[in-house]
């Protein structure tokens, strides 16, 4: 999927009041995947262009659109602020808000929409302890204008609002220079720019489905200092008055922070399992304990086998995954078995740990859904069904003790972003591997002879979350399955067949005489159609269609229980 | 001979930071006679002004002495300057030189 992807171009429109071809060289010439084909709307002319609809750049749905603006060029209260000029900040706001509205209508017209946020030059220093005054300050203004711009912007599912400053920090010295503004009416350096295709690439990705979801760490001088095998737990460089000791526990604040935004944790480390262990339990400055870790393979073995081992106890493909290892020779062994994975250079120094991890540009995710926040709880309740199987006879006994209960949705707006997101991250039971924004998704399930249901999954361990959508598209008294997909947390518990069994008798209760579903192949979801291929009862195959008339219902698996 | 050396050194990296804005097949050569501006030039308006900056920025940061490219004594002889990569380092070599004696 990822190499059909790679060669993909994805449009973006450019809009702006200033020449942003520079922005555009960068985001087209980057390497890093998804590739750009930067359209620039008419210079200067940022309102009409958004104004205008017809205009040819927004037809056939570009992917994405870059809006920036200097903020004296929209809101020309703050032009008028800018010459010092009395303007009340009220006036302003309004102003915003009108520009938002404007902004807000890109929704339908571009899948994604980023706004980066308005700066002013940091050269711009006049009346310094001015500045932040309400009413008196123009950075004080400016920093409301871009609140509110968020704020506004917030409701629109699509259209992301991103933090020009951190570019603008980043860049340092030279992210102005206004010999580039006066020849070519650029306001920032290139840095700027750099930065700028970078943080949009990365959110891209996210939005694509493409975020890393997994940090594997190594341990020893990884997440403390010294080798616990060696110099007992007792002895680490962990806290503590010592500057590394220090630096050690903010890496591990900060991982703990990944977790905590629903990344997962793992360890993979050449150590006695038994010193390991004790060290994160015993030493008194761990910040991160075992629960906060989603599995851990801790042996003498190769790492790039333990990895694999790791990744297929939380079924997640090598491409979720970021490896993390002080040791130069273990970070390519692992680039050189598994490519996929990604392996940053490491700095030596630990001081620098922390830092290089929260720069890493690979878990951008477009929303954060309630699974997204429990997923370590989630793996671990899957380690007790694990454990739960071994211990058992059967399936069926199995899945009977699992007591598992799934309730029905419709889509609506409470449950339209996780949708969203299973739908644009699922990869292996998927029937047509559809991508699309939310708003995509709500539009597309609207109309009355569409339906959308979502499926949330618990049993007696836990709570999967939404984990399943099923959609139907009605038309000629026949209704085809558009959507089948199931997060492959829960794959092979026969929600697959309460999908099947509930699609069919609503099509039935709909007037309908056949369901048919379109198996549309990709390079990761052979297994839906291993699923339409062996499923009982059987549907009829033709080519890429499974057929079955629904005069006889599909039976509802035993074990669950349907809350609709 | 060892300012001309440094010279072209820093205006390697300035096509190195060019490059990045230019598709693989457009890139321009690390060679001093690439040819840059005018009529066998290989770089647009915006490419010139880019050049411009960043040889003004790296001059300044890795040969320790600003100069000014923008001037109405370079402007007015702008595609003799730029005419290639070498010429451009020759120019540079020049104002260096003024400087120093000055």
């Amino acid at each position: 999927m990822k190499n059909m992807m790679d060669n993909q171009l994805y449009t973006c429109v450019l809009v702006s009041d200033f020449n942003l071809q520079n922005f555009a060289g960068y985001a087209a010439n980057d390497p890093e995947f998804p590739n750009l084909k930067p359209i620039a709307a008419p210079l200067g002319q940022p309102v009409p262009t958004l104004l205008d609809r017809a205009a040819p750049h927004w037809q056939n749905t570009p992917d994405l659109a870059v809006i920036w603006s200097q903020p004296q060029s929209v809101i020309s209260a703050f032009h008028a602020l800018l010459k010092y000029e009395q303007v009340p900040v009220r006036k302003v706001l309004q102003e915003v808000d009108e520009y938002c509205s404007l902004l807000a209508n890109l929704s339908g017209r571009v899948r994604y929409a980023f706004v980066p946020s308005w700066v002013l030059p940091s050269y711009r220093s006049v009346f310094g302890v001015l500045d932040m005054k309400t009413e008196i300050g123009l950075t004080n203004t400016l920093m409301r204008m871009n609140l509110r711009l968020a704020e506004n912007l917030e409701k629109i599912s699509n259209v992301h609002v991103l933090n020009t400053h951190k570019w603008i920090e980043r860049a340092g010295i030279n992210a102005f220079n206004p010999k580039l503004w006066y020849l070519g009416k650029i306001p920032f350096g290139n840095d700027v720019f750099k930065e700028a295709a970078q943080d949009i690439k990365a959110a891209l990705r996210g939005m694509l489905g493409y975020a890393r979801k997994l940090i594997i760490i190594d341990l020893d001088d990884t997440i403390w200092g010294g080798v616990v095998g060696d110099v007992g737990w007792e002895n680490l460089v962990l806290g503590g008055h010592h500057h590394l000791g220090e630096a050690f526990v903010d890496f591990q604040h900060a991982l703990k922070s990944m977790k905590n935004r629903g990344i997962l944790l793992a360890i993979v480390s050449k150590n006695e399992e038994q010193a390991a262990l004790e060290a994160i339990n015993q030493h008194p400055e761990m910040v991160l304990a075992l629960e906060d870790f989603a599995g851990w393979r801790i042996n003498w073995q190769d790492k790039a086998q333990n990895i694999i081992e790791v990744l297929t106890e939380l079924n997640l493909g090598p491409r979720s995954a970021v490896f993390i290892d002080d040791n130069p020779a273990e970070r390519a062994r692992v680039k050189e078995s598994l490519p996929e994975v990604l392996v940053p250079d490491w700095p030596e120094d630990p001081l620098f740990y922390p830092a290089t991890l929260l720069s890493l540009r690979c878990f951008e995710m477009p929303s954060l859904s309630r699974e997204d926040l429990s997923r370590t709880a989630m793996y671990l309740s899957e380690n007790q069904r694990r454990d739960l199987k071994k211990s058992v006879r059967s399936l069926e006994e199995w899945l009977r003790h699992l007591a598992i209960r799934v309730q029905v949705e419709a889509l609506h707006p409470a449950n339209l972003q996780r949708a969203a997101q299973l739908l644009n991250k699922t990869n292996q039971m998927n029937l047509s591997t559809r991508r699309m924004s939310e708003a995509e998704l709500m539009a597309w399930a609207e109309p009355q002879h569409r339906r959308l249901w979502t499926l949330r999954v618990s049993d007696r361990f836990g709570d999967a979350g939404l984990t399943g959508i099923v959609s139907l598209e009605i038309k000629d008294r026949k209704a085809q399955i558009v959507d089948f997909i199931l997060s492959c947390r829960v794959l092979g518990r026969k929600i697959e067949e309460t999908m099947l069994s509930m699609a069919i008798h609503h099509a039935h209760a709909l007037g309908v005489e056949a369901v048919y579903a379109r198996y549309i192949p990709t390079s990761k979801n052979k297994p839906c159609l291993d699923f339409f291929k062996g499923v009982a009862p059987r549907f009829h195959q033709q080519g890429e269609f499974f057929i079955r008339n629904v005069e006889h219902p599909f039976p509802l698996p035993d074990h669950i229980e349907l809350v609709q | 001979m060892a300012m001309n050396d440094d010279i072209t050194q820093m205006l390697f990296k300035v096509i190195d930071e060019l490059n990045q804005l230019r598709p693989r097949e457009e890139h321009l050569k690390k060679d001093l006679a690439t040819p840059l501006a005018g009529d066998f030039g290989r770089l647009d308006s915006a490419g010139l002004i880019n050049l411009i900056v960043m040889t003004e920025q790296r001059t300044a940061q890795e040969l320790g002495r600003p100069i000014l490219l923008t001037d109405d004594r370079t402007m007015s002889r702008i595609n003799e300057v730029f005419r290639t990569l070498g010429s451009l380092a020759d120019y540079i070599h020049l104002l260096l030189n003024e400087k120093h004696d000055g």
